[in-house]
């Protein structure tokens, strides 16, 4: 039993960024931008985040402001580098593949750069510590599993439930599909296309920058140039594989981040399985389901990736 | 005109990112003649990452000051093995003598270069290969580190569960797993040894991960090699008021924020592999040769962290100072190649 507990306690936090990532970059993609540069935004978020608490919060009276500084600097910094692409993607209509690749080599790149020019070398900070909840955390099982994580853990399952309202119930969240799935017609109905892809590029690097400076600040608790590690792509993975739903694409960071947690703990009890087969676990997991969703394509926005130009003939 | 501005920025984004990795010189000059051995260094990650790579550039530093006026040093940091091939043959054209790409992924662009390029040396490592004439190779021989981390991890836990955070099972980082192993077993038989790797050199986020599986699951003393091994050591230090150790390798661990927890560690000294290739390279040897790195022959320096004295005071330091001893008298003791995981 204490096998599976560590397990799923391990899981859920370990789910975390991939989940607030692929939250922002369902946004992107239901109106109608993929963001490769997801990656990118993410490195960023994780250096920002941990530069504040790193540079001035240091021993500090009340290290949680400056926590929370480096959270608000890492989602500002991380929704304009949505606005840059959108710039690239939107004003300009590059093809988006490319102008995310270019994206992701920038943000890791700068976030590289300053992290060299403004702390040096490697340094940890105290970061974000866990915040068990009073009476619920002493519950067997369901204590350690549920209610012994950090802050941002609570809020970003709470986000879920927020970004299906967002995108189910609101006007904006009815434009924001109307764009990514004819943006034509939204056009004709006067919605101003570029404008509403824009304002989800920004959630989306938003997004992708606070779960870049969950990993600095509440799992790493240090930065380093390849901290992301390809969490971005698995995040922009996990899109299609949740079918651009907010509670499926939840299952699917979960799936991933417990096959995770499941391998650590196959490698531990010292099991006879290659350590190489477990590592890929989790990514073969991905890859299989995605293979399997057939109907994806069908039940995806289906301007996804297409650049509006209002002149242009159809 | 927007096509234009498309394209100008798509080139901004990519060559900020191509531009940001560069090449420094480490020291000023030395003066041009012929006893100056002009030494370049290649590197995946950065000199100042606390693990694999730091090791070798603060052993060429530290190989300057044995030799004043003889080495000139420049080094590349952040090259991958696709990149690195540019940056060597920069080194070349600047007339470099020695070449070093610090890392067994640099083993093929090595092996190439050297064919072109026969009248420079070339080295890279970890490998036990010998290599072509202008080609050393050298290979720590971390059994023996990893066992003392063993001895110290074998005597200090009380749960008799351990943790092994391992990048890849390769090179020296697969012996010192083992010879710290086989450094439990010899003092702790009964002790519970998990190991795991992340599969990766620098995912500190993993490793870290892999840290907090292992002491959800009892571990109270763990251990890890290369850069990686940061992240481990820092999900430890969250445990600051338990009884949650770390061994370390790379004494750089000791004085960093979470050296509170690390009990001692061990290190490579670059150094003398550096001050050995110059004096071959005096001699007319060019390359052809592997390099041991053990403390037999001062390649392995061993620290307890003194904050931490009374966790190893007493037996713990006798039987560590008794293996250092026997492993500089006679190298090649730890018979590593025998440990089998599956049975631990």
């Amino acid at each position: 039993m204490n096998f599976i507990v560590n397990i799923l306690s391990l899981g859920i936090p370990f789910s975390v960024a991939l989940l607030i990532a692929s939250l922002g970059e369902m946004f992107n993609q239901r109106a109608g931008v993929f963001n490769l540069g997801c990656e990118g935004i993410m490195a960023m978020g994780a250096f920002l985040g941990m530069l504040v608490p790193y540079s001035i919060g240091q021993g500090g009276p009340t290290p949680g402001i400056y926590n929370v500084l480096g959270l608000a600097l890492a989602m500002g910094v991380g929704a304009l580098f949505g606005m840059l692409f959108g710039f690239v993607v939107v004003t300009f209509r590059a093809p988006q593949g490319i102008a995310g690749i270019g994206l992701q080599m920038f943000g890791v790149g700068t976030a590289g750069t300053l992290f060299r020019h403004f702390v040096g070398g490697t340094q940890s900070v105290p970061g974000i510590g866990n915040l068990p909840i009073p009476f619920l955390s002493k519950i067997p099982i369901l204590g350690p599993i549920f209610f012994s994580h950090n802050i941002l853990v609570y809020l970003a399952f709470l986000f879920v439930p927020t970004a299906w309202y967002i995108l189910f119930k609101t006007p904006w969240g009815l434009r924001v599909r109307a764009v990514g799935t004819n943006p034509r017609a939204a056009d004709s109905i006067g919605i101003q296309v570029n404008k509403v892809r824009y304002q989800a590029l920004a959630v989306g690097g938003a997004l992708a920058g606070l779960a870049g400076a969950y990993l600095s600040l509440c799992q790493a608790k240090m930065f380093s140039d390849e901290i992301i590690a390809g969490r971005g792509f698995i995040a922009v993975a996990l899109v299609y594989f949740g079918h651009w739903h907010p509670v499926k694409i939840m299952g699917g960071a979960l799936l991933f981040s417990l096959a995770q947690a499941l391998q650590l703990a196959i490698q531990g009890q010292g099991i006879n399985f290659p350590y190489e087969f477990a590592v890929m676990l989790p990514y073969v997991m991905v890859i299989v389901v995605l293979a399997f969703s057939r109907e994806s394509q069908l039940l995806g926005p289906t301007a996804l990736g297409q650049p509006f130009n209002r002149e242009k003939r159809i | 005109m927007k096509k234009f501005l498309t394209i100008v920025l798509c080139f901004a984004l990519v060559s900020s990112a191509v531009f940001a990795a560069g090449a420094k010189e480490a020291a000023p000059a030395a003066k041009a003649d012929s006893n100056v051995v002009k030494i370049a260094l290649i590197i995946e990650n950065t000199i100042d990452d606390k693990g694999w790579c730091q090791a070798m550039h603060d052993g060429i530093i530290s190989a300057q000051a044995q030799l004043p006026g003889r080495i000139e040093y420049s080094y590349t940091e952040k090259m991958k093995p696709v990149d690195a091939g540019s940056a060597a043959r920069q080194y070349v054209a600047q007339g470099y003598h020695i070449i070093i790409a610090h890392g067994a992924q640099y083993k093929n662009l090595i092996l190439e270069m050297a064919e072109e390029y026969p009248q420079v040396t070339f080295a890279f490592g970890t490998s036990a290969e010998i290599g072509p004439k202008n080609v050393f190779t050298y290979m720590p021989e971390s059994e023996e580190t990893g066992y003392l981390s063993g001895l110290i991890a074998g005597m200090t836990t009380k749960k008799n569960i351990i943790g092994l955070v391992g990048p890849v099972d390769a090179g020296d980082a697969a012996r010192y797993n083992r010879g710290f192993v086989l450094g439990v077993q010899a003092v702790n038989p009964a002790a519970k040894i998990m190991v795991a790797h992340s599969g990766s050199f620098s995912d500190f986020v993993k490793a870290g991960e892999i840290a907090q599986s292992q002491i959800r699951s009892g571990a109270d003393v763990l251990t890890g090699s290369s850069q990686q091994a940061l992240g481990a050591l820092r999900a430890v230090a969250d445990y600051r008021t338990q009884d949650i150790w770390w061994v370390g390798q790379d004494i750089a661990q000791i004085r960093i924020t979470e050296g509170y927890k690390v009990i001692a560690a061990s290190s490579y000294n670059y150094a003398s592999v550096i001050v050995g290739l110059v004096e071959k390279l005096d001699k007319g040897v060019k390359g052809g040769e592997v390099i041991p790195l053990n403390f037999n022959n001062g390649g392995f320096v061993f620290e307890f962290n003194t904050a931490l004295k009374d966790k190893y005071t007493g037996a713990i330091e006798t039987k560590v100072n008794e293996a250092i001893a026997s492993f500089k008298a006679k190298s090649g003791t730890v018979a590593y190649t025998a440990v089998d995981y599956s049975k631990l």
